[in-house]
């Protein structure tokens, strides 16, 4: 078996200059397949990460073996959220939790970082005040979801008022005082919703990967077929035949995952900024590990070999193991048929209709449309062939009838791009679905009996605060709701709802900063004045901040952009894959073809007639199956699309038309000069 | 005599291999030169040279009386498509396109409307005997059909001088002598010269005079007789072939 690899080795090395260029391709896709796969991997890694950093925050009762109290609830300044910790240790000497280096102290105020330096700009009485005490320490790494998230840990004693709040009514809001007996808790349902669209698109982009790297591969071995033809025939068997290109793919591949997993090192502090539910990540986030990493660095070089085995079955079977070239059969309509049938289900689903089923029938159409794919190529090329007037467009025909399924894997990772950013594009909600929700009138949820009383607390926090807010109580039953609307006229209040002097630049500056994140300001009231309500309120019911209505939606408005920057993700790796694979099948396509090239050249062909033909050859099908996918991915967005057409969404679709047409005909164009010095040869011989 | 294409003291390295050390030759209309030698005597480098595929180091290459070396390659690559046909080895018809495509395709480089690319292409089928070939493609042709389309690819374009690198080298003997009678047959019938290059003494024979090659020079310039139009072939004492009538002798 030695004997077998240094003899792959040294025909991998003395391949030549075209032998080394291929094998460099194939290293190329499989660097740039490992270094996605890795991001994958991080990216399910990274989710699983902050969901149990996250874990320690929503905690579970202990029955018995209690140490401590934890209670937590949401704050908020301007529009981001403030996750607010209450500790009671029961026993002394309880183990603190995550990030903390000691149990905090009664009355001990412990920040993040981004916290502390929040409160640090702006004015304390719309922050800072809101957390008084001594300051414990700063809160570590561990203990946070994302670097700039909003978290603050505050001790208490156990007959704190604090610790005897009741819970709010949604789960988002925190959880009321729970004993514990350690902080492993466990992960919120944000976090395993966020897990589960994480592992969607992990599935959205390793398919193409997968599908990419066994092309790959199968691409050395189509140029390896005829010397190893010319092996079989000398006598090699076939066990040997396969071992020596297994191991020559393997090495090429084991070669390029190296490569991919250093880009991929190289990518991360751009990935760590890509922003998911209010924050970017950690670097630590990013790496995936050391055991995950050698399992990446393992499974790609077996796939590419088990790849390669399959593309060489040919080639074992008969030692004259070239194709025949003759007018393929045209493909056949059943293609097409399949294609409708899958269509023809999307009017029947609805917004209601069971997910499960929504994604079968998604997922059927995109499968149909990639059947598909090949007979429209065909057919396109029967068309441009018949109705060409010059060289260049019936050889690109010609090529298109020759071999539509190889042209139709050239454009299928753009075109099948085009589904999902039809899909998405037209699905993607508008921008104004949330976001302008009231951000000025603070509610309180207060006990009954106790409304009157902290009504005229809450006036006379306000006022001394010097903000001018109309103060009343609404709803019936055992708790009422505080309504406090910032910068509104009110009887007893300063009554024509201007805010106090004080507060106008403060308020101009805020204002502008709010209109610029999209958040409505009403009246005079500004993020700042709310921001200085919120504070002044503080403690006014133990255990409860004010909230406005624009609060509560945060998590949605986080959530929706999100599934934004998810599409972008998704749909950036989809092009990644596509246009490499592009140009790695437009090189091989040159590498395979360069003796008929070269001879053409000799013949006095211009190098712009074969150039143009290329172009033609993979923008014609581009156009048609990219603009096709794109219909098509509108059609199944249709019957669940909640507004008319939508401007954000619009944008996408036309971003990635113009990025599929560009990335394509680039790299199309990167291998014009390969074409260039293949065709220089003045004696073309084949493999 | 009345020569088409001549090459002058012409002088190639590769590196520090001489590849050619002053040969000089010439063409006449309507004649067909073998250029013989064995591997590496620099016989395929003196075709390069003559056909402007390689520039010389030194040395003049004319196409009736015109410069043809200090073209830029933009120029030579012109000449080549409208001057000179090219007959290779195997290898030169794209494997897509139906034979009369492949025909045609010279054509259409050089403007010909393509209906019109076809029609002419087409005429060159029958005289060559590829009579129902027209619509397959390569793969559907047996090795001397391939060779023949080959040709009449070479000859559709009316070309001054047709150059060919063993063109018989990938066919067994029968197919071979047939090859080449048709390639000398319709070259002379287009009153095209012909340079082959070639190591085999069989395809020497059809051609007026044999130049041999040895370490980049030439070793002899063998005239032979009796190779007139119409004259008797080697192996083949008929003079069937003669009755066939080219397109290029028909306009």
């Amino acid at each position: 078996m030695s004997g077998l690899l240094g003899l792959s080795w040294r025909l991998l090395r003395g391949g030549g200059r075209s032998g080394l260029l291929g094998a460099g391709l194939t290293a190329a896709a499989v660097a740039v397949s490992a270094a996605l796969l890795l991001f994958a991997v991080s990216a399910n890694l990274a989710f699983q990460g902050r969901a149990d950093r996250e874990a320690w925050r929503n905690p579970v009762e202990a029955r018995t073996g209690a140490v401590a109290v934890e209670a937590v609830r949401r704050d908020y300044v301007r529009d981001r959220p403030i996750t607010v910790v209450d500790l009671a240790a029961l026993e002394p000497g309880a183990s603190p939790p995550p990030g903390l280096d000691r149990f905090p102290a009664p009355g001990e105020v412990w920040f993040s970082p981004a916290l502390a330096e929040l409160a640090r700009e702006l004015p304390d009485g719309q922050l800072a005040d809101r957390f008084p005490g001594k300051t414990g320490g700063v809160i570590g790494d561990e203990g946070l979801v994302h670097p700039g998230e909003l978290l603050v840990v505050r001790g208490q004693e156990p007959d704190s008022p604090v610790m005897a709040a009741t819970a709010t009514d949604d789960p988002r809001g925190g959880a009321a005082p729970t004993k514990i007996s350690d902080f492993t808790g466990k992960a919120t349902s944000d976090a395993e919703g966020y897990q589960a669209l994480a592992l969607i698109a992990t599935v959205l982009m390793v398919v193409p990967l997968l599908v990419f790297g066994g092309a790959a591969a199968r691409l050395t071995v189509a140029r390896r077929d005829q010397r190893l033809a010319a092996l079989r025939l000398v006598g090699a068997t076939p066990g040997q035949v396969v071992a020596m290109t297994v191991a020559e793919a393997v090495i090429t591949a084991f070669g390029g995952a190296l490569a991919g997993t250093v880009l991929y090192g190289l990518l991360i502090p751009v990935l760590t900024r890509i922003e998911i539910a209010g924050g970017s990540w950690f670097a630590s986030d990013m790496w995936p590990g050391v055991p995950y990493t050698l399992a990446v660095l393992a499974a790609v070089p077996l796939l590419v070999g088990l790849s390669a085995v399959v593309g060489l079955r040919r080639v074992v079977v008969s030692p004259l193991g070239v194709a025949k070239r003759e007018t393929p059969p045209a493909m056949r309509f059943v293609r097409v048929l399949a294609l409708l049938a899958a269509l023809a289900a999307v009017p029947a689903l609805g917004a209601g209709t069971a997910a499960g089923v929504v994604a079968v029938v998604l997922g059927l159409a995109f499968l149909a449309i990639n059947l598909t794919g090949p007979w429209v190529v065909g057919m396109i090329g029967r068309i441009t062939a018949r109705t060409a007037r010059g060289p260049a467009r019936l050889l690109a025909g010609r090529r298109l009838v020759d071999d539509p399924k190889a042209a139709w894997r050239t454009v299928s990772g753009v075109a099948l791009t085009g589904f999902v950013a039809g899909f998405i594009g037209f699905l993607s909600p508008a921008g104004g679905l949330f976001g302008d929700a009231d951000a000025t009138t603070l509610r309180l949820s207060v006990p009954a009996a106790r409304a009157p009383q902290l009504t005229a607390e809450a006036r006379e926090r306000l006022s001394a605060a010097g903000v001018p807010a109309r103060v009343e109580v609404t709803g019936g039953g055992g708790r009422r709701v505080l309504t406090v609307a910032v910068g509104k006229a009110a009887g007893d209040e300063a009554g024509d709802g201007k805010a106090a002097g004080k507060d106008k630049d403060e308020e101009k500056a805020a204002r502008e900063g709010a209109s610029a994140s999209g958040r409505s300001v009403e009246g005079s009231a500004s993020a700042a004045a709310v921001d200085r309500a919120r504070t002044a309120l503080d403690g006014l019911v133990p255990g409860r901040g004010a909230t406005t209505a624009a609060d509560e939606e945060v998590f949605s408005v986080l959530l929706l952009g999100d599934i934004g920057t998810g599409t972008v993700v998704v749909l950036t790796v989809s092009f990644l894959v596509a246009i490499v694979s592009a140009g790695i099948t437009a090189a091989s396509s040159v590498l395979d073809r360069r003796q008929t090239y070269a001879l053409l050249r000799l013949a006095g062909t211009p190098l712009e007639v074969l150039d143009r033909a290329r172009r033609a050859e993979t923008l014609i099908p581009l156009a048609v199956m990219g603009g096709g996918s794109i219909a098509v991915g509108v059609f199944c967005a249709v019957p669940f699309a909640f507004s008319s057409v939508n401007v954000s969404g619009m944008v996408i679709l036309l971003v990635c038309v113009v990025l599929g047409f560009a990335g394509v005909t680039g790299a199309g164009a990167a291998s014009a000069p390969l074409l260039r010095s293949v065709t220089a040869d003045p004696a073309p011989r084949p493999d | 005599m009345n020569a088409v294409l001549e090459g002058y003291d012409l002088v190639k390295r590769f590196g520090a291999a001489v590849a050619l050390a002053g040969v000089g030759l010439a063409v006449g209309r309507g004649e067909a030169v073998a250029i013989m030698g064995p591997s590496g005597s620099g016989k395929s480098t003196l075709l390069h040279c003559l056909a402007g595929i390689m520039k010389p180091d030194a040395g003049e290459v004319r196409l009736l009386g015109q410069r043809v070396d200090t073209m830029r390659e933009r120029e030579r690559s012109a000449l080549r498509r409208t001057r000179f046909g090219f007959v290779f080895q195997f290898g030169q018809l794209l494997p897509e396109l139906p034979a009369e495509e492949n025909v045609a395709l010279p054509l259409m480089l050089g403007g010909v409307p393509r209906g019109d690319a076809v029609r002419r292409a087409r005429e060159w089928f029958g005289p060559l005997g590829l009579g129902g070939m027209e619509e397959r493609r390569p793969g559907e042709l047996s090795g001397g059909q391939a060779q023949r389309v080959a040709i009449a690819r070479a000859l559709v374009t009316r070309p001054a001088v047709v150059f060919a690198d063993e063109p018989t080298g990938a066919l067994d003997q029968a197919t071979g002598h047939d090859t080449m009678r048709l390639l000398v047959e319709a070259t002379r019938g287009n009153e095209a010269s012909l340079v082959v290059v070639t190591h085999d003494p069989q395809v020497a024979r059809w051609c007026d005079r044999t130049v041999e090659v040895r370490d980049g020079r030439i070793l002899s310039g063998e005239v032979r007789d009796g190779h007139a139009p119409g004259g008797p072939y080697p192996g083949h004492g008929s003079g069937e072939a003669v009755t066939r009538v080219f397109p290029g002798v028909s306009r």
